[in-house]
């Protein structure tokens, strides 16, 4: 007994209680910690120690010194700092650098200065983190990493790819971008520097990082953005308020967004604050459309717009990158198509609604807000409010105007001309018509009704006709981009489909039985001409044509219709001889008109020559 | 096994307390002065004497040659003049003042190097201020209760002076004769709420 209790005493663990050993165990291990530690005050998260900003040796991040154990040290010295207001304990860089420019900045920025020059005395990755005045230049603290490595926190000296800084952020400013707002009514949170000077600092507050990047405000919901930037329309913006998750995003999949909606992302789904790989005006993306493309290609919005632009006929903004700008001018701008020449990213919305025809059918709504436009008069206005206003931007005045393929009598690039109120003839987009004679409008159309440009350019998979595609002129199989078919070959067999373009506002019924002109059947069933021969669908601009000769949308395709020897001399003619009356002469397909009369009580004065033509033929 | 990790526990423990651990007190530090020809042997002559000491009589008996009344430049915006206890530190790491009470040779690390003479208390200079009122409203200091709490950090009459961070008795022996150790910066935290 006693020589097991022996035993037990000199046997290793025994020589106290268990309990004893491991409180004492526990012990020691709490008050060496507690010593490393240096028995600091309880940090707190807004505390600089133990933020990244804590380079001492037991900060938490990779980039720390090897032995220094002070924290405010790296930046601020009690004595011998440098006579810069916060005992700066650094020299500044002598950098020149590349600063940020933007053809829509108001802001004169200049080189940075002040607090921001010492944030870049790490953070331009030029100058060694251990480089500090209070010790001699010859023994600089020893850190993990000589300077800040490459990568987000390494702002090189070239800042055009980074939000400006060192610029005065003042009522002229803000008078002057409207878009921009007033600094006083800034939040209190973000201080400018002395004479007004937009900071790193503004945003940031390097001892404290509660918010994460040291932000002094949230970027959720872009809290801190939309404390100066006052975009027009964002607040009720999709782009602010959409609670879809940013998954499956296409052209940076990898990528990870800071949150995981497109609202609380906010600026962050397009823009990059610092280090955009599209300098100007900070995107995410270099090609324009790639940066809704990211999103709007089917798996984060509700639209596949990506499928759309690559149809047949489309307006693809692929083609060409880096023409767009927001300060052009729709006269002489160059041609291009982006997204945003119809789309403001900042104040587009969905459209629920989505397209009623009829009256008043075609004023900007939801995805076009605040987007600027042309006027039927030519004028160059901000915020477009007819959605013909935008497309007039380049298919108006522009020198840069597509071409049209058909050679007509007459021939008119400029669409704007062409919906002129007081053309003798034209599709009512810009107003009404008050031609009782369009006999055949299906309901809820009727005479004096206004249509827009997307009821008949728009994407023939849209919810407007019929399928389950964004609504638009993103892109169709029926060129140029039409809703629908629109056969304008010659010798083309009249059907439904053929015309379905027409047939959609113009009842097939009507067309067929005559009602309006006369030979509307027997030419286009019997000798299978197109709509597209005798009409030219967009109008005929006043000044190059009255209502007697380019009346009813009358304006024959030259590749088919070509002109007759009348007595009068070689030429094709049209006349309007009154209510469903007129008079042709020209050849088509091979018929002589001369003089042709149509419609009530007209008898024909001269007869067909060739193959006898006359309207009982037809039924 | 057990015994072992105990063992390198405490070792662990010793070592770093021996690591922190600078011999204290006056006697052997730099401003133990004994050693120089003119102090007479004396370790505390260079700032105190027993006798005739200079007004003002409630300060720790300032030596008699020490001139307490200097006023100092550059003192700008909240910045008051300071104590007499900085005054009596400035006498000697200032350059100019009082110096020939102490030795004819400046080999001390002045404060101010680019300027000597020029002491300034004022903010935006090199120098952390001294003789100002303690920022006690400011939301970037800690409150006045709670940086005097522990005892290592005094404000002299609500003022910071050299004397809230150094302790020139070097009683607890840390570097630059800091009233506490600023290892994670602790001694400037216990001020300033960053």
């Amino acid at each position: 007994m006693m020589r097991r209790q022996d035993r037990s005493l000199m046997d290793e663990p025994r020589w106290m209680s268990a309990g004893v050993k491991r409180w004492s165990l526990g012990l020691c291990v709490v008050s060496w910690v507690a010593l490393v530690m240096g028995i600091s005050p309880a940090m707190a998260d807004d505390s600089v120690v133990n933020s990244k900003h804590d380079l001492s040796a037991r900060g938490p991040g990779p980039i720390r010194a090897i032995h220094e154990t002070e924290v405010c040290i790296f930046c601020h010295a009690p004595h011998n700092a440098a006579p810069q207001t916060p005992l700066w304990n650094r020299e500044n860089p002598r950098l020149y650098y590349r600063i940020y420019q933007s053809s829509t900045l108001d802001a004169r920025v200049d080189q940075p200065s002040g607090t921001s020059k010492m944030c870049l005395s790490c953070h331009d990755g030029s100058m060694a983190l251990g480089n500090v005045l209070s010790r001699p230049q010859s023994q600089p603290i020893v850190m993990t990493s000589r300077t800040i490595p490459p990568g987000a926190t390494d702002l090189t000296n070239d800042l055009s790819d980074d939000h400006p800084i060192g610029f005065r952020y003042d009522r002229v400013l803000s008078n002057r971008d409207r878009q921009i707002r007033p600094p006083e009514v800034v939040s209190r949170k973000l201080p400018l520097g002395p004479h007004g000077l937009m900071q790193c600092t503004t945003c940031h507050d390097p001892h404290n990082n509660e918010l994460g990047n040291f932000l002094r405000e949230p970027e959720q919901m872009s809290i801190l953005c939309i404390s100066c930037h006052d975009m027009k329309g964002w607040q009720h913006s999709s782009h602010a308020l959409s609670s879809k998750r940013t998954t499956g995003r296409t052209v940076d999949p990898r990528e990870r967004l800071k949150f995981h909606t497109v609202a609380d992302n906010g600026c962050l789904n397009c823009h990059k604050i610092h280090s955009a790989p599209h300098r100007e005006r900070l995107l995410r993306f270099n090609r324009e459309e790639n940066n809704c493309l990211n999103c709007h290609s089917g798996a984060v919005a509700s639209f596949n717009i990506a499928s759309e632009i690559g149809k047949r006929s489309g307006h693809d903004p692929r083609f060409r990158s880096g023409i767009h700008d927001p300060t052009e001018r729709p006269f002489n701008m160059r041609r291009h198509v982006e997204c945003v020449d119809c789309h403001n990213p900042h104040a587009a919305r969905g459209n629920p609604i989505g397209r009623v025809q009829g009256t008043l059918g075609q004023l900007v709504r939801g995805e076009n807000l605040h987007v600027s436009g042309v006027t039927i008069n030519g004028l160059e206005i901000q915020d477009a409010r007819y959605t013909y206003e935008v497309c007039f931007k380049c298919h108006a005045d522009g020198v840069a105007r597509p071409r049209v393929r058909t050679r007509r009598q007459v021939s008119q690039t400029n669409v704007r001309l062409e919906f002129q109120q007081s053309n003798p003839s034209f599709h009512p987009v810009a107003g009404p018509r008050r031609n009782p004679d369009v006999v055949s409008l299906i309901a809820p159309l009727r005479v004096g009704s206004v249509i827009g440009c997307i009821d008949c350019h728009n994407s023939d998979n849209s919810r407007f006709a019929g399928g389950s595609g964004a609504n638009g002129p993103h892109g169709s199989i029926f060129a140029p981009l039409l809703v629908r078919n629109y056969d304008r070959d010659d010798f083309t067999m009249e059907s439904s489909q053929a015309y379905s373009l027409c047939y959609g506002c113009h009842s097939r019924d009507s067309i067929l039985n005559d009602e309006s002109f006369s030979l509307h059947r027997f030419h286009i069933v019997d000798q299978r001409a197109t709509c597209a021969t005798c009409h030219d669908a967009h109008g005929i601009f006043r000044g190059q044509g009255n209502a007697t000769n380019h009346g009813s949308l009358i304006n024959f395709d030259l590749s088919i219709v070509q002109p007759a020897n009348a007595p009068t001399g070689r030429r094709i003619e049209y006349r309007d001889t009154g209510r469903f009356s007129g008079s042709c002469t020209l050849t088509c397909h091979g018929q002589v008109h001369i003089n042709f009369p149509y419609g009530s009580g007209s008898a024909p004065k001269t007869k067909l020559s060739g193959r006898s033509l006359f309207r009982g033929a037809r039924r | 096994m057990n015994r072992i990790i105990v063992l390198v526990i405490a070792a662990g423990l010793v070592v770093t307390i021996l690591s922190e651990w600078a011999p204290a007190g006056i006697e052997g530090s730099k401003h133990d002065l004994s050693n120089k020809a003119w102090s007479g042997g004396e370790t505390c002559g260079a700032c105190h004497s027993p006798h005739s000491a200079v007004p003002p009589k409630a300060a720790p008996l300032w030596n008699a040659n020490a001139d307490l009344t200097r006023t100092f430049g550059s003192a700008i915006g909240k910045t008051a003049q300071p104590g007499s206890s900085t005054r009596m530190c400035v006498r000697c790491h200032d350059g100019t003042v009082a110096r020939d009470t102490v030795t004819g040779v400046i080999k001390a690390r002045f404060i101010n190097k680019q300027h000597p003479g020029l002491f300034s208390a004022g903010h935006g200079r090199t120098d952390h201020p001294v003789g100002v009122k303690y920022p006690q409203f400011d939301k970037g200091f800690r409150a006045e209760t709670s940086v005097l709490a522990g005892g290592e950090v005094q404000l002299p009459n609500g003022r910071v002076e050299c004397i809230s961070c150094h302790d020139p008795h070097n009683q607890s022996g840390n570097p630059f004769m800091l009233v506490m150790s600023n290892a994670r910066s602790a001694l400037c935290l216990k001020c300033h709420r960053k």
